[in-house]
């Protein structure tokens, strides 16, 4: 464990929040003490912690809102949570809506709650198969996802980046590597808004997979086209944007148009019976896709096919 | 004197977030209660203040998201970072317990001068008129540090100028050794903000010394006197300095477009200053 952790904690009792403080603190950790929750949102955001803790006594709330907010995005869900909660309430507690990573009983024994610390952030980087890049769920989440979506009326979408490969080639992977973020955010973005829950996941590489509600897909995907437009287009200087191509040379050295980033998604509604298994998604998707980059620009294709 | 620079440089390293106006916060708290709120209405509503703008770009920018300061505009960051995490950081930005007078000033020319930016950038067809527009909204955030962090030499400052009848970066120069474009460029840098609005904050009354971003910086320098001539808020001072050779080279400027220009940005400002009494009133309700 580095030695030096930024923890943000949750307490209303002030008490205990300046004795906790004290210990944490003599471990050479930095705490930051919040007494209400209203604030702890724009912290996070603006300056995140590496763990944050909670005391859930005295609180009615039991800061659910809060909690899901964190762990709903994707880059802030892997700061780990403890709760400190009551001996005797925990078993009241329903998980489900508390998606906390650990908790420790009141009263706890200070070297318990170090050694929970500790656990809890070396777990969160061995469960996750997140992708190292975006953050985003990896395959394994991804096909336990669509798995989970066979007959529902959902859709599964997969997307791609046209042109990425001679972009990354051309101006390093430092930039192409921006661009995978910006696409994973843009794509995590679109689809929460959407407000109803939906799986946002990357498969690697410029290859990302997002599901939705059958009658948000369109919605979603013109969302996230025109969203990607706007932040690809900053990513070329004025000259290029207005021409639409680049010159680049290939690995032979061959001089090549290059037409600017796009993207290629292509939907699959789950609820047909031509969709019996994990692996029938993936195979309708590359035909779809196959036509979706026939064109220069963005373009989102959805399988009407009901055989 | 090296002494007074190295305190502020050390302040502006420790200036984690600065306090905005409440009648903003409250106008996007009452956005955000409806959950289909427009965007864009979030996104314009921000753009008016150069406080959370600046703190919306230091997040987006910062590297914990891994896009290299790269992102310069508001709606850009509004789609990286999403509506719930824009929501979130905007109410809980803290908020001034009091409408002083001097603040409420500096808002109205951050604010114009964003106006009058943008005028200018569409009037002479420049690109990237939103990134133009921002880096004018923040062309003064050195004078909120100054007003904010080191109010005793803020208020000093003021009565040096009405003693001398100097203007506010030569007071700040006489009186702290540094002027609020350095000061601007420092809390840009420690904010990982882009370079293409460094530069125009940190030029803005010396287009010449620009390298790179020399146009934007001439447009944010223009805007900036436009939006003093035409008496709107309160930058310090009321003394309206001269449009630079150098900008008025870079931008090609003649009398009759910059008439235009002119023209254009009194009309705009008028919506600005309807625009601006809500502002206040909305935040008067609260208290």
């Amino acid at each position: 464990m580095k030695n030096n952790l930024r923890i943000a904690l949750i307490s209303k009792d002030c008490e205990l929040s300046s004795q906790l403080s004290i210990h944490i603190e003599s471990k050479g950790h930095q705490v930051i003490v919040f007494n209400n929750e209203s604030l702890v949102l724009g912290y996070i955001y603006s300056d995140p912690s590496d763990i944050i803790i909670i005391n859930f006594q005295f609180s009615e709330t039991n800061f659910h809102g809060l909690i899901s907010e964190i762990k709903k995005d994707c880059y802030f869900g892997t700061i780990p949570i403890i709760g400190l909660i009551d001996e005797n309430t925990h078993n009241n507690i329903e998980w489900k809506d508390c998606p906390i990573d650990d908790f420790i009983t009141l009263p706890f024994k200070y070297n318990e709650l170090f050694s929970r610390i500790s656990l809890a952030k070396n777990r969160i980087q061995r469960i996750f198969d997140n992708n190292p890049l975006t953050k985003l769920p990896g395959n394994t989440s991804i096909q336990k996802a669509i798995e989970n979506t066979i007959g529902a009326p959902m859709s599964v979408c997969y997307l791609d980046i046209n042109n990425f490969k001679p972009y990354n080639d051309t101006f390093g992977f430092t930039r192409g590597d921006e661009v995978i973020r910006m696409t994973a955010r843009i794509i995590s973005n679109a689809v929460r808004q959407t407000g109803d829950g939906g799986f946002a996941g990357h498969i690697g590489g410029d290859d990302f997979v997002f599901i939705v509600k059958n009658e948000s897909a369109e919605f979603v995907c013109k969302t996230i086209i025109n969203n990607f437009n706007i932040i690809a287009s900053d990513l070329f200087e004025e000259e290029v944007k207005h021409k639409g191509f680049y010159i680049a040379k290939d690995r032979q050295g061959n001089e090549n148009k290059i037409y600017l980033l796009t993207l290629a998604i292509a939907v699959v509604p789950m609820n047909t019976p031509q969709i019996n298994h994990y692996g029938k998604v993936a195979e309708i998707a590359a035909e779809l896709k196959k036509y979706a980059k026939k064109f220069t620009e963005s373009k989102y294709v959805i399988n009407r096919r009901k055989r | 004197m090296g002494n007074k620079v190295n305190e502020i440089k050390r302040i502006v390293q420790d200036t984690k977030s600065l306090p905005t106006l409440p009648g903003i916060v409250l106008k996007i708290s009452k956005l955000a209660e409806d959950d289909k709120s427009s965007v864009n209405e979030i996104a314009r509503l921000i753009s008016s203040d150069h406080i959370l703008s600046a703190k919306v770009l230091k997040l987006v920018n910062s590297p914990f998201y891994g896009f290299s300061g790269r992102v310069s505009t508001i709606s850009n960051a509004l789609i990286l970072l999403g509506v719930n995490v824009i929501r979130s950081l905007a109410l809980s930005s803290s908020i001034f317990e009091i409408m002083e007078k001097s603040v409420v000033g500096l808002w109205e020319h951050s604010f114009g001068a964003a106006v009058a930016a943008n005028t200018i950038a569409k009037i002479l067809q420049l690109p990237d008129a939103e990134e133009i527009s921002t880096a004018a909204l923040l062309h003064d955030i050195g004078k909120a540090i100054i007003k904010i962090k080191l109010e005793e030499d803020y208020n000093q400052l003021i009565s040096i100028i009405k003693e001398k009848d100097i203007s506010m970066i030569d007071a700040e120069h006489e009186f702290l050794g540094t002027g609020h474009p350095e000061i601007g460029e420092w809390i840009a840098r420690t904010w990982f903000l882009p370079e293409k609005l460094i530069e125009p904050i940190a030029c803005h009354h010396n287009v010449k010394k620009s390298v790179i971003h020399k146009t934007k910086t001439a447009a944010v320098h223009l805007a900036d006197i436009l939006v003093k001539a035409s008496d709107f808020g309160f930058s310090g001072d009321d003394i309206v300095p001269r449009i630079q050779t150098e900008a008025w080279d870079k931008l090609d400027l003649n009398e009759k477009i910059l008439e235009e220009i002119v023209q254009e940005t009194e009309d705009r400002l008028i919506e600005a200053k309807n625009f601006s009494l809500e502002i206040q009133t909305s935040g008067e309700k609260q208290s």
